[in-house]
């Protein structure tokens, strides 16, 4: 046993990766990896409730799986100082006797008294043929505590601290409601008395009505308990409610970290603005500008280079000689992707133009193709018209390859060639976005001149 | 409410816990172990101690010789006491639920009724009741409410009366149901047919679970080569001929109601293996199942403990399917006298009975009628079960 010393964090993950390698064929033939969780790093200090974020799909659920070590992750640390593990040095071969996911069998073990998660549905959270004292008695059974009496004695006790009788210890699971069920998922993630505890969207298949009694039982345990907590939601309006920090997860990467006061109020990444920007405000009368993200959601599968949110990104910056109209850029990248993915149809436009008031000829298509794709009939840039009036000529005479060409050459935006890093922003919140990048490195010749 | 400071989650010293823990024996195993230790010991002393004739309870002075069925049977009887009577007096509050479910279907209900008599009757039936004997003199005895001709019978035991075709032999109450070609009383004979019945229906349960559930969980646990390789044999054994196994073996070999229950039984578990594969791979993405990982239980806990109980519904109901066609297929290899001749069996009453069947037609009919609800019962069992022991979709659909 070893006191903490000085802030160590009580988890400390270190570019932690999952990929899902998919495989074709007979002979399970590798042939590309789904990257749900592509090289995260974050601490998370004793007492803390961090919270990750994102929309579903982008790899927070694996983050959570990876960390508890449900999943082994394929790459990077996952270091937990809790359990008496504080202030350990690193082994001279480099790996760290605190990392989980190289925890041999009784490390493990006893990592999951330190460690426990709760899951997103009520519904199946529970054995249904067991009672659900059985199921909160459990890990006490696993962890070899015989004596019956006092397991029963333990869970009531903890069904009472959870909002429960002590009689529910015999009930079963179908004879309780989503949120009572998830107040029993809460004793069960404490009955091993854990330090961590990972959510994982632990609200959002409740009702809106009991939300928020669940979400006030969760921090009265956490203050009861020194719990620490990391607490996973698509819901930023949950995160505000409960969490200390931020995380913001865009396709298995973080893309800003943060106090979660300052995340709200001054985010930094555009995507961040996006995800605030969505929650519904009390006061009514404030100008609420819901950020619509535009354009083709990637899959983990393939990431697009560079930034992997430019092919959303509402700033998503304009090259050098390119100055537009911002929401007409977007547009026009927008455009540009589906021509390269092929994913433009000339025909159904071609049809609809001719069903049309209109004569059904070239110009009836071309408007109704720009109708379609939000691009106005002229930007304020000569060139740019040019382009893409070329570019559709050679779309409606059928070469969709060189319309695609003559797009992609001329419009390139710096989001997709150049990967950008963390940016600090002081007091432990960084973004990751070129924006940010240039605002601070200055001199250099800014990509966006305005 | 638990005061004691020991009762509080968070004033346990786990190191002092996990130091002095040993493992506990659930009650169900403590049980199954007390009845099957004795049970092999028993087999042992039969085998290694007594002579191939000599009868194994001689020694308390029954003269009862157990055979190779016999010890399978008991042994399937203490795991059914222990592993599905037991759990359900050990957790009344979700039996009384499966009851309340279950008695929604009132055919069922006495389908359930039903077999349970057979159960009962055919277990303890020949215990108290001894053999029919064989005795000419009062051979074709119709049952109370029939008549058949009195040159039939040597002596009719009922009242004779004389009709327009001669004399009519009428049932009495020494043989309610009358009795057969060799004047063996044809209720006792069923009695003693419910137990070869009973028998088949555990005897065979018993292999099929066991070994479905075992190929089952080994394939979908271990994954890759392995679960390839056997859900092919599965694949295969599920084309396997075993009636024209079951005749091979008879002619070469010989064989009894013992061959036919092993044999059958060993090569019907494909679809149980099949179904408890799958329901493993959906299951294990459950997050009750995730959870029970998470508090670090063992592979064979999780198995155990959640998995099978999941399955046992619809293992149940598979069964249900099966056994009945256990139960015709020993019928109609008897009475294609195939069977076991020495096996009192409702197909062996009906194959005595199929060359009087002109004037003696209740010898069929009886056991006919019998199989017929039996299987019947089976049938309505199977679709209630499922529906009673699930209670998670009932708790969705309300
Ligand atoms: S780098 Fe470009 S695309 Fe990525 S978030 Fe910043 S502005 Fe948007």
């Amino acid at each position: 046993m070893t006191e903490r010393v000085g802030d160590e964090p009580l988890l400390s993950v270190r570019d932690l990766e999952k990929h899902y390698p998919i495989t074709q064929g007979y002979l399970s033939r590798e042939v590309g990896a789904a990257r749900a969780v592509d090289g995260i790093s974050f601490d998370l200090r004793p007492g803390e409730t961090l919270g990750l974020v994102g929309e579903s799909g982008c790899g927070k659920s694996t983050a959570a799986t990876s960390i508890i070590n449900l999943e082994t992750p394929t790459g990077g640390e996952v270091l937990f100082n809790g359990g008496g593990r504080w202030n350990r040095q690193r082994n001279e071969d480099g790996s760290h006797p605190n990392d989980v996911t190289a925890f041999a069998d009784d490390e493990l073990f006893a990592f999951r008294r330190d460690a426990q998660m709760i899951f997103q549905d009520p519904s199946s959270s529970f054995d249904p043929r067991m009672s659900i004292g059985s199921s909160v008695a459990e890990p006490l059974q696993v962890h070899g505590m015989t004596d019956q009496g006092r397991r029963r004695a333990i869970v009531e006790d903890l069904l009472e601290q959870v909002g429960l009788a002590a009689k529910d210890y015999d009930r079963y699971p179908h004879e309780f409601s989503g949120g009572q069920k998830q107040r029993i998922a809460l004793a069960r993630a404490l009955v091993l008395n854990p330090e961590l505890i990972v959510a994982d969207e632990p609200v959002s298949a409740l009702d809106v009505s009991i939300r928020a009694e669940i979400l006030s039982l969760i921090s009265d345990l956490q203050d009861e308990y020194g719990l620490s907590m990391l607490f996973i939601s698509h819901d930023m309006s949950v995160i505000r409610e409960v969490c200390d920090r931020v995380a913001v997860m865009y396709l298995g990467e973080i893309v800003e970290i943060g106090d979660a006061e300052e995340v709200f109020t001054d985010p930094q990444h555009p995507y961040t603005e996006a995800l605030l920007s969505a929650i519904p405000t009390a006061d009514p009368r404030a100008e609420q500008a819901n950020i619509e993200l535009r354009g083709t959601v990637p899959t983990p599968t393939n990431p697009p280079s560079g930034c992997r949110f430019h092919t959303r990104c509402h700033r998503v910056i304009q090259p050098d000689g390119i100055d537009i109209d911002q929401e007409n850029w977007r547009s026009l990248l927008n455009f540009r992707d589906e021509v390269l993915a092929g994913q433009v149809d000339v025909e159904s436009a071609r049809e609809i133009a001719s069903t049309a008031a209109g004569e059904g000829d070239d110009a009836d298509i071309k408007s109704e193709l720009r109708t379609e794709f939000d691009l106005p009939e002229s930007f304020a840039d000569a060139s740019v018209d040019e382009t893409l009036a070329d570019a559709l000529d050679s779309l409606l005479d059928g070469d969709d390859e060189t319309a695609a060409e003559q797009l992609s050459t001329a419009f390139t935006t710096p989001c997709e060639q150049s990967e950008p890093v963390m940016t600090d922003h002081g007091d432990g919140h960084q973004s990751q976005c070129l924006l940010n990048e240039s605002a601070q490195s200055a001199p250099q010749p800014t990509p966006s001149d305005d | 409410m638990a005061t004691d400071k020991s009762s509080r989650f968070d004033n346990v010293d786990w190191e002092a816990v996990t130091a002095d823990s040993g493992r506990a024996l659930s009650t169900n195993l403590l049980g199954t172990l007390l009845c099957v230790v004795p049970l092999i010991a028993l087999l042992v002393y039969d085998f290694v101690a007594l002579g191939q004739y000599e009868d194994t309870f001689a020694f308390v002075g029954i003269g009862y010789d157990v055979t190779q069925l016999d010890w399978l049977f008991a042994l399937s009887l203490i795991l059914f006491v222990f592993y599905a009577l037991l759990p359900l007096y050990q957790n009344p509050r979700i039996t009384r639920y499966y009851w309340r479910e279950f008695k929604r279907n009132r055919p069922a209900v006495v389908s359930l009724a039903f077999l349970t008599f057979v159960f009962v009757v055919g277990l303890l039936g020949p215990i108290f009741i001894s053999q029919p004997e064989i005795d000419l003199v009062t051979q074709y005895q119709p049952p109370i409410g029939m008549s058949v001709q009195n040159t039939y019978p040597v002596q009719c035991l009922g009242e004779v009366t004389s009709g327009a075709s001669g004399q009519l032999c009428h049932g009495s109450l020494a043989h309610p149901l009358g009795t057969d070609s060799r004047g063996r009383d044809i209720l006792v004979m069923l009695i003693y047919g419910m137990q070869v019945t009973v028998k088949i229906a555990f005897i065979t349960s018993l292999i099929v679970i066991t070994i479905g559930t075992a190929v089952g969980t080994v394939a979908a646990y271990s994954g890759g080569m392995i679960d390839e390789v056997l859900m092919r044999y599965v694949d295969v054994q599920q084309s396997f001929p075993t009636f024209i196994a079951y005749l091979l073996i008879l002619y070469a070999y010989g064989g009894g109601l013992f061959l036919f229950i092993v044999l059958f039984g060993t090569f019907a578990w494909e679809g149980t293996a099949r179904y408890v594969r799958s329901n493993a791979l959906t299951k294990s993405e459950d997050e009750f199942m995730k959870s029970a990982e998470l508090t670090g239980a063992s592979t064979y806990h999780i198995i155990t403990r959640h998995l099978i109980p999941n399955t046992a519904s619809s293992i149940i109901t598979i069964l249900t399917l099966l056994v009945p066609g256990f139960i015709l297929a020993e019928a109609q290899l008897a009475f294609l006298g195939l069977g076991d001749p020495t096996a009192p069996s409702w197909g062996q009453l009906l194959s005595t009975g199929r060359d009087a069947l002109p004037y003696a037609p209740w010898i069929t009919l009886m056991p006919g009628f019998l199989i017929f609800l039996t299987i019947l019962a089976f049938n309505f069992l199977g679709d209630a079960v499922l529906d009673a022991l699930n209670p998670e979709a009932q708790a969705e659909s309300e």
